[in-house]
């Protein structure tokens, strides 16, 4: 998995510390922005789940593809959606 | 019941993959944001709320506030009364943030969106992609606003169905077996009988929604 960012773009964050300012207000600032926090949801969300449940989707080419991606390119998609509907009885197992 | 178990079927997912994310991105120069719709909250789950919320995030997990964001939160507190950060503003910032770190956002049950809402969300992630392509964007949601999502980020999109296979539903009965505290009623005939019959005669989303259902 680890070559999945094999097309990162580098260290800008350290050697480019010119543009950014230190702040007190930086609490402040970040409560400013939104005052949503998914963090609680995903941690219960998170407690719930069951070892290996699921896992197939991470092995798809689907989403490996779209992990990697391919910068911009012409026929690069952004975007993954994954859907599911509530069933009724008539979903079964494939 | 249902309803429920859709929810939770989706966000079930997204949780997997923001922590498979997370996992992927420690260690390189990457960040994950995520949000959760939750339809009992569309009233605070703004398209400005959410973006920011986002925004939040990814600033979070840089060292130091950029000098740009600094700026716009002291230039607001001088407006009366102050005020939120405008979504042209939060896309420019998201734009700069994604220049220092590659960047994953995930957003759970987008249909729990309120349509308005949704659209502009959606046109603005849009347009986030415009302004950097390289930013990963991961969605669920129920499959009737795929052509919505089809749409609004066109030529964009690639989907996946997220229906448990048989061996999800297995593994995870087997689970809620284990974790059964009246183990008195369940011998090795019923428990197989169960794992026999639930994954062959009911709908996987629905035995997801009822164990789920059943957990404290």
């Amino acid at each position: 998995m680890s070559q999945l960012f094999s097309n990162n773009i580098g260290s800008l964050n350290t050697t480019n510390i010119t543009n950014f300012t230190v702040t007190d207000d930086r609490p402040n600032i970040l409560a400013w922005l939104s005052p949503l926090d998914p963090r609680l949801r995903h941690q219960d969300i998170r407690d719930r789940r069951v070892e290996n449940v699921g896992e197939w989707l991470l092995q798809t080419v689907e989403f490996k593809s779209w992990c990697v991606g391919s910068e911009g390119g012409k026929s690069d998609k952004a975007v993954l959606f994954c859907y599911g509907d509530p069933g009724v009885g008539k979903t079964y197992i494939r | 019941m249902e309803e429920k178990g859709r929810v939770l079927i989706n966000c079930y997912v997204s949780s997997l993959v923001i922590d498979n994310l997370c996992v992927q991105a420690r260690g390189q120069n990457a960040i994950v944001a995520c949000f959760y719709f939750d339809s009992a909250a569309q009233n605070e789950q703004t398209p400005a709320s959410i973006l920011g919320c986002l925004l939040k995030q990814l600033v979070f997990g840089l060292k130091d506030i950029p000098e740009e964001l600094s700026k716009a939160y002291e230039d607001q507190k001088n407006a009366i009364g102050g005020q939120g950060p405008q979504i042209s503003d939060i896309l420019e910032m998201l734009q700069l943030t994604s220049t220092r770190k590659r960047t994953f956002i995930c957003i759970d049950a987008v249909d729990e969106c309120a349509p308005e809402d949704r659209a502009k969300l959606l046109d603005s992630l849009g347009q986030l992609l415009q302004l950097s392509p390289g930013t990963r964007i991961f969605v669920t949601g129920r499959s009737h606003i795929l052509p919505e999502i089809g749409r609004r980020l066109a030529g964009r999109v690639t989907s996946v169905s997220i229906s448990p296979k048989r061996d999800d539903i297995v593994t995870y009965l087997r689970s809620r077996l284990a974790a059964d505290t009246i183990s008195d009623a369940m011998d090795s005939t019923l428990e197989a009988d169960i794992l026999k019959k639930i994954p062959n005669d009911i709908s996987e989303m629905y035995v997801m929604a009822t164990t789920f259902r059943k957990l404290p």
